[in-house]
């Protein structure tokens, strides 16, 4: 009986289940490619450019940040990171990256996958493609792999300006044309390297497939407005995967996220919550626990309901490309409006992050959230450099306050759940508090 | 210096928790070798210490040609003629006990090194000094919460059957991870095992940023734990040699080292500096 | 101010905002500057004095923890503390680049809580791919425009060469300064080089120029410099605003006589090619013709489109080799600043480049504090040992 309630504490979705599938089954497929002697990328989240190019070129695309996350879990991870220790790469770099430093290292002594790989493992890749946002590990990374095998390294370029810098006349075209122009670099290269050609024909499909994708999955989630919310954070981290890691046909994705859309729907439409009584409402940044995901039930039974989360796990705001026909302008105008998809806002609020920060100020704001879960990172900078700055703003703002709980990313002895429980029962008061105030200040909700 | 002088070397090691002191002759026979606890006023203490030691070997401090002092507290050696690290002496120290050394592995009261060792000198090494967590000190403290002494370990470990796991690799949160087995009822002997594993997979981790080889040594204090040994070479997986003496390498290899000098500057017809400082305690901390 | 020559080096040194506050109430303007990427001759073409934003090792980070979370470059929190302590209230701006991760990260963070009255973001790509300089000098020519509204003034051609012709003269200066390291022993020691440089980094770009002439004529002629040492030295990796770990090295028994970092051969050594388009040349310079490994130099293709390791490495490091060569040096020092990521994940890299020369190094981390440094003396000590 307690089983069964415990289960029940989160209204799974059903139409996550198949999103979840696709990507588990991201590495067998990459194993089959290689074994049947297809070329196979390891691959940064590169927003949908690369990996529509890759797919077209039916090479097999997995993404090594992700493993780390599915090593962490499993238990692989201690082995690989204490051979990267001892190969002198510094241990406060990024969990993920030494993971797979380690990995590799042994991968290269043994001449093939190691044995106990969870999922199957990582075969020896074709080639590597890096990417520009965010953090320097995106292609520091891969070239240190260099020292363990010969796949050669194409680092896409990514713009990446400052709210201010990016209204400058002349601005967007400039960095939608250096996307662009990288995006068919890439093609070159890979062209180059597999000795075949580019079907544009197919690759102006993918496109499209992927911009639909996309879509689809931005109205789901505009769903989860709705009070009760309908979808909880975890079926977000569940099905998100999908979509940045293209793990499949982005066609057949596009689909499951329409089904998706159909099934929320009908639940805001009938004002079923995800969680039996959402007496809270909030929001998470950036990375979960994905090994403690657990712990969000235990928060559920106390009626915290997690609305929105992780910004830069979330699809782009919409953005009309009709007019826009060529397949890479498209793709790259999709890219180029996830990373500044924000900017107008922030400018208007004169808030000069406009990216990573800024975003939380408007989910906020359009979810209603009581409060944000900040989940700094001891060895990824990148996810927990602008936590403070989302604190001070939310406060400053909107009145919202923040709960800090810390963790890391492949040490999993970093996060405790028991600490966080506690934590979160005062919470509550101040979360209470706040919204007295909010009221006071005559803000929304 | 008078040619026809037999010279005596001598190697001072000033540790954080034991100083040695070792004397040689030319022929590399050690004359004497005196061990004991540094304590808080090491200053004071270097001179104590050689004097135990040049009474063991029948000598007075002026017969000593040349003085080489190491460890911590090396700086804090007035009489010494020169200083050099521990991890250089340590080498030489154990490159003489063990000629076919290529590794060492030392893990003192407060610190672990790893030395690799070519033709008996050092050519490499790692160090842990940030970390309680792969030194003595990590053995101190349980042994401590256990009520334990450090010299029982070994003995006890080597009763376990069923190794606990000890998951923590911060010393602190280790203590209270023991404290929660105990209570769950595991073994004394199997919790120390446990400690002397997750132990030697801290130093063998360390370790391996260098290229191991055989042979490789044990040395420092904590290699007088049995148990210890026995762990540290299920995780190299090769085998370890232990020195009978494991403290004093470092002053051993000091006093080689010392003579090496002297021999050199011989050689070359070159001067060789040397201490104005006689026997007597330190005067500036007075 | 009587001092000249190095002793005025030392006396910049150690207060640093001095001359740019004196110039500051004589109505010049003083634009902050972070790493090496923001084009220092737009500013000195538009009459704005280059200002580099430096920490301060002695000052413990204090206000910075309200905004940047601990685990990041301590060097950066060190800076972004003494801005909100008001240490940087002499500014009139600041112009910023993406150099690191944490350092584009801090020209959002800069705007948010310090308010400047001018403040540009250089959006500097990662690559020297073709694209990536093209889009480089676009870059250029929006940060052009932001000073020109800035100024009200216009960015002429001739200005801009004019500049480029100052800067390039300190960098051919600073050459010449670090060629007087060349002898053995050197006669200018590394500490005493790291303050003159951190002083060029203090002054506008003529006074620069005038100090290093004087510093140059004073240690070629000098007859108390730096006491011969059996290893000579290059210190290559994070950024160093501070002599502490030099003069550590120095003071174990050896002499600095090259580096390879952002305050030193590493911003100094590559000059900018005047080109019809001056906008170009220094697109080029600050991209291409800096050596930084935040610089992602292309994989080296062997046959068959594979990768090979040892050539992918001497691509991107050969000119240590040189650099070695040319200043007789026999170790290498790699240090870098504990959770930087852009030197740590070179370590393993530059350390087998360096092993396959022959090259002896050692690697250092530390944390922008003197505590650490003494710690590390050991280290350096056995190091020394070993290569002696």
């Amino acid at each position: 009986m307690a089983e069964e309630k415990k289960k029940r504490t989160i209204n799974r979705l059903k139409t996550m289940y198949p999103l979840r599938a696709l990507v588990d089954g991201m590495y067998e497929k990459a194993v089959e490619a290689s074994q049947a002697g297809k070329p196979v990328a390891w691959c940064m989240v590169n927003w949908w450019g690369g990996d529509v190019i890759l797919r077209t070129m039916d090479v097999a695309a997995i993404y090594p940040e992700d493993y780390g996350a599915v090593c962490a879990a499993f238990g692989a991870a201690p082995d690989y990171l204490s051979r990267s220790d001892s190969d002198g790469f510094p241990t406060h770099m990024c969990g993920y990256a030494r993971n797979c430093l380690g990995y590799a290292a042994k991968m290269q002594d043994l001449g093939e996958i190691p044995p106990r790989a969870p999922m199957k493992g990582m075969p020896k890749p074709t080639l590597l493609l890096g990417s520009g946002y965010f953090c320097d590990t995106r292609y520091k990374w891969f070239q240190a792999l260099g020292r363990y095998m010969d796949a050669p390294l194409w680092v896409l370029e990514m713009p990446h300006p400052g709210v201010k810098e990016s209204r400058q006349d002349g601005a967007r075209a400039r960095d939608i044309n250096l996307l662009v122009a990288e995006l068919r670099n890439f093609v070159a290269f890979v062209e180059k390297l597999l000795g075949k050609k580019m079907d544009w024909d197919r690759l102006g499909e993918l496109v499209d497939d992927a911009i639909e994708m996309n879509r689809a999955w931005h109205e789901v989630n505009e769903l989860r407005k709705a009070e009760p919310c309908p979808m909880h954070s975890r079926d977000f981290w569940s099905s998100m995967p999908a979509s940045l890691y293209m793990a499949a046909d982005p066609k057949v994705t596009a689909g499951l996220y329409r089904n998706m859309y159909d099934e929320v729907k009908s639940m805001a439409a009938s004002r079923t919550g995800a969680i039996a009584e959402e007496k809270y409402r909030l929001a998470f940044a950036e990375l979960p626990p994905w090994h403690s995901l657990g712990f969000f039930n235990q928060l559920a039974e106390r009626g915290w309901n997690f609305v929105t989360e992780s910004w830069a796990y979330h699809p782009p705001r919409p953005i009309d490309l009709s007019n826009i026909s060529d397949p890479l302008e498209r793709i790259a105008n999709l890219t180029y409006q996830y990373f500044s998809g924000y900017f107008e806002d922030a400018f208007e609020s004169k808030d000069w992050w406009g990216y990573f920060a800024h975003p939380y100020v408007e989910m906020v704001r359009e979810y209603q959230c009581d409060g944000i879960v900040l989940h700094p990172l001891l060895t990824c900078r990148t996810a927990t450099n602008h936590l403070m700055v989302v604190q001070d703003q939310l406060m400053k703002r909107l009145k919202v306050p923040s709960l800090i709980i810390e963790g890391d990313i492949v040490d999993l002895n970093l996060f405790d759940p028991m600490d966080a429980l506690r934590k979160a029962e005062t919470f509550e008061e101040t979360m209470n508090h706040f919204r007295k105030v909010r009221a006071d200040e005559g803000l929304l909700w | 210096m008078k040619p026809e002088a037999l010279p005596y070397f001598a190697g001072i090691d000033l540790g954080s928790t034991m100083t040695k002191v070792v004397i040689i002759d030319e022929a590399g026979n050690i004359c004497a070798r005196v061990e004991s606890h540094t304590g808080a006023e090491h200053r004071h203490l270097a001179n104590r210490v050689m004097e135990q030691a040049l009474k063991q070997a029948d000598l007075l401090f002026d017969k000593i040609t040349y003085v080489v002092a190491t460890g911590y507290g090396r700086i804090n050696v007035p009489f010494a003629d020169r200083q050099m690290t521990e991890l250089t002496c340590h080498a030489r120290g154990v490159a003489n006990l063990f000629p076919s050394v290529r590794t060492a592995l030392d893990i003192g009261g407060q610190d672990a090194k790893g030395l690799k060792i070519k033709d008996g000198k050092l050519v490499d090494f790692v160090m842990n000094d940030k970390c309680a967590a792969g030194t003595g000190r990590f053995l101190e403290v349980i042994a401590d919460t256990l009520g334990l002494r450090l010299e029982e370990l070994g003995e006890i470990s080597a009763k376990s059957k069923n190794r606990v796991k000890i998951s923590n690799t911060c010393t602190v949160f280790a203590q209270q991870e023991i404290t929660l087995r105990l209570s769950e009822g595991a073994l004394l002997e199997d919790i120390i095992a446990g400690l002397h594993e997750a132990i030697a997979s801290r130093a063998v981790g360390m370790l391996r940023r260098l290229k191991i080889e055989a042979d490789v040594v044990f040395t420092g204090g904590v290699a007088l734990n049995a148990g210890v040994v026995r762990a540290v070479k299920e995780n190299l997986g090769l085998e370890v040699l232990v020195p009978e003496d494991p403290l004093i390498s470092g002053a051993l290899g000091a006093a080689f080292l010392g003579r090496e000098l002297v021999r050199k500057a011989l050689a070359e017809g070159k001067p060789l500096q040397r201490s104005k400082r006689r026997l007597s305690e330190a005067t500036f901390f007075k | 101010m009587t001092e000249a020559g190095l002793s005025r080096a030392r006396e910049i040194y150690q207060d640093r905002s001095r001359r740019a506050r004196e110039l500051r109430a004589e109505g010049k303007k003083v634009i902050g500057y972070l790493d090496i990427f923001p084009v220092l001759e737009m500013l000195t073409a538009m009459d704005l004095y280059p200002y580099r934003l430096l920490g301060d090792i002695n000052e413990p980070v204090t206000k910075a923890d309200a905004c940047l979370p601990p685990v990041v470059c301590p060097f950066l929190r060190s800076v972004l503390d003494l801005g909100l302590k008001g240490r940087y209230d002499f500014l009139d701006g600041v112009a910023m680049a993406h150099g690191c991760e944490v350092g584009e990260k801090m020209a959002h963070i800069w705007q948010i809580y310090l308010n400047p009255t001018y403040a540009y973001y250089l959006d500097t790509p990662h690559t020297t791919h073709e694209a990536a300089l093209k889009h480089h000098t676009e870059l250029l020519r929006g940060f052009q425009s932001s000073l020109e509204s800035f100024t009200g003034e216009k960015l002429s051609a001739e200005r801009l060469e004019k500049a480029i012709k100052l800067h390039n003269k300190q960098r051919a200066l600073v050459l010449e300064l670090y060629n007087l390291r060349k002898p053995d022993p050197p006669l200018i020691s590394g500490a005493e080089t790291l303050q003159v440089m951190v002083s060029l980094m203090s002054l506008p770009a003529a006074e620069g120029n005038e100090l290093l002439e004087q510093v140059i004529n004073e240690v070629k002629q000098r007859k108390d410099g730096p006491a011969k040492q059996p290893a000579r030295l290059l210190v290559w990796g994070s950024v160093m605003d501070n002599a502490a770990l030099v003069e550590m090295i120095e003071s174990t028994g050896a002499n600095v006589v090259m580096d390879d970092t952002s305050t030193g051969s590493r911003a100094y050594f590559p000059t900018v090619e005047i080109t019809a388009d001056p906008l170009e040349g220094l697109a080029e310079r600050y991209l291409a013709g800096l050596n930084s490994p935040r610089t992602f130099r292309e994989t080296v293709l062997g046959e068959s489109n594979r990768k090979d390791y040892m050539t992918d490495l001497e691509n991107r490091f050969a000119y240590l080799r040189d650099y070695a060569a040319e200043w007789n040096v026999n170790g290498v020092i790699l240090q870098a600043l504990r959770y930087c990521d852009i030197h740590g994940y070179e370590v393993p890299g530059i350390k087998d480049y360096l092993d396959s020369i022959g090259l002896p190094c050692i690697y250092l981390e530390h944390d922008y504090s003197r505590a650490v440094l003494e710690q590390l003396r050991t280290r350096v000590q056995a190091f020394l040992e070993i290569i002696g």
